[in-house]
């Protein structure tokens, strides 16, 4: 039986999680395949939730699929489309179908996805959806009625990783505050800048996995600094990705200096290539990460 | 302040489809200062309708749609209610409402109703208030996260404000970071620490 993602959060293990994204659709091969390139290599793949307010197969159901097929899940639950009675339905809806990891975010605003007039719920707040957790992790829905508890679930948050904005650090702490038992961030390219960031929630005993996303080209490295919160790709990257022959191999080339650099900071790192996990292995492999 | 706005002119004769002898009530409140139920307006309207072949039996303007005391009240205000078959309001919805209250008559609206909101130095202010009946806003250096977040997120701001500005549109300033600045000024930032739990209760 491999260790369970909760242990390995406790132990001194570099972790690798990564992204999968439900089909649009009902055909779950193409998501089946991408994890299944991840076998051996990720330590639990992050079932995204209608991820930028994109309507998509249930994360519930993809969850139970791969975890019948012997990967391990962070379920992705965000605000935006259930209110409190729907969230915590959810939660037990995950919990009785095998999943001990759940991740809580506020979600992409409806307006930004591919039904623009869809009522955005937001009925609680991430914070408060993780106070939920708790308080159904020790047997109590909202409302103090007992569900019985929800043993050996394990809850993170998502966090930017701009040591700058120093309303999102509060957020953040009070994410930890609520429970959060990790924290998955925003993509990670200025290593000097994740540094600090360490450094700012360095009284907080909490595992931090650093985002990584590679870069594909040079459009897409200048499109990220403009468009994508809390994403800073330095100049000398982008100049490297001008200069390359092969930008995509570059972009990997880049992301697996910056794994390495992320080894000596924080718990691991979250995986979510543009597209499939096609070379998910490769970078893996460059940058010297090995598992099994 | 209750913020509305005018519905389209096409939009109210169309409501208005085979019915005559329109009264039309304004209101001295809100909708005045909005300049979509004063005296302008309601004379206005009474001249495009006109002119679009119907018949206005009267107008008035109360000084509030929604605290009419009476349909004979009104009716002793201006007479000519008592012929008229149906009534638009120029107010907000609890001024529309309200009216329909006093009459069986049919009572349609001009007005679209936005949020609660104010104005300042003629500025309009919508969304200032998401009327959610726990007051919080002094936590908030007086600008409601309820109301003014499009997630109405109290706990901080989401992760998708980019320079400051809002994820749902880049020409309006993330409401957090005004709150921020604001309690920063007052010398507060204290305030923010605060959690704000999800409070349930029942029975």
């Amino acid at each position: 039986m491999p260790r369970a993602f909760k242990d390995k959060l406790l132990s001194d293990d570099f972790l690798v999680t990564a992204e999968i994204t439900p089909p649009k659709g009902t055909d779950l091969s193409g998501a089946l395949e991408d994890a299944e390139i991840l076998r051996g290599l990720a330590d639990a793949l992050n079932v995204t939730d209608n991820q930028r307010a994109v309507m998509r197969m249930s994360p519930l159901a993809v969850s139970r699929a791969l975890l019948d097929r012997g990967h391990d899940v962070i379920m992705q639950l965000t605000c935006r489309d259930r209110n409190r009675l729907a969230l915590q339905s959810d939660v037990l809806a995950a919990y009785s179908l095998g999943v001990r990891n759940i991740c809580v975010m506020s979600g992409d605003h409806t307006t930004k996805g591919d039904h623009p007039r869809a009522k955005p719920v937001f009925d609680i707040d991430s914070v408060q959806l993780l106070g939920a957790l708790r308080k159904m992790k020790e047997g109590f829905d909202l409302s103090g009625n007992n569900i019985g508890g929800l043993p050996g679930m394990t809850v993170g948050a998502v966090s930017n990783a701009d040591p700058s904005k120093p309303l999102q650090m509060l957020k953040l702490r009070k994410k930890i505050r609520m429970g959060a038992e990790f924290v998955q961030t925003q993509a990670v390219y200025d290593t000097g800048r994740f540094e600090v960031f360490m450094e700012q929630i360095s009284d907080l005993d909490v595992p931090v996995i650093a985002g990584v996303i590679p870069l594909r080209s040079v459009k897409m490295a200048r499109f990220m600094n403009g468009n994508i919160p809390g994403i800073n790709v330095p100049q000398e990257m982008i100049e490297c990705m001008e200069n390359a022959d092969d930008p995509g191999r570059e972009g990997l080339s880049i992301c697996a200096q910056t794994i390495r650099d992320l080894r000596g900071l924080c718990r691991g790192v979250h995986v979510m290539p543009i597209g499939k996990h096609s070379r998910t292995p490769e970078l893996l492999e460059m940058a010297g990460i090995r598992k099994g | 302040m209750i913020i509305s706005s005018a519905k389209p002119f096409e939009e109210i004769l169309e409501l208005l489809e085979g019915e005559d002898d329109i009264f039309i009530m304004g209101c001295n409140a809100c909708a005045a200062k909005l300049h979509v139920g004063g005296e302008p307006e309601v004379i206005n309207m009474k001249q495009r309708l006109e002119r679009a072949g119907k018949h206005v039996a009267g107008w008035m303007i109360p000084s509030a749609a929604c605290s009419v005391a009476s349909f004979d009240a009104l009716v002793e205000k201006n007479p000519a209610l008592k012929e008229a078959k149906v009534i638009l309001v120029m107010a907000c919805g609890s001024g529309v409402s309200t009216v329909s209250r006093v009459t069986d008559l049919p009572v349609y609206p001009s007005n679209n109703t936005d949020s609660l909101g104010g104005r300042l130095h003629g500025e309009v202010l919508p969304e200032l208030c998401a009327m959610c009946g726990n007051c919080t806003v002094y936590y908030f250096g007086g600008i409601c996260p309820r109301g003014q977040c499009p997630k109405q997120l109290i706990n901080g701001p989401c992760g998708g404000s980019v320079d400051g500005k809002c994820e749902t549109d880049a020409a309006k300033d993330c409401v957090w970071e005004r709150i921020y600045l604001r309690l920063e000024r007052m010398g507060r930032l204290d305030l923010l620490e605060k959690i704000w739990e999800c409070e349930e209760s029942t029975g």
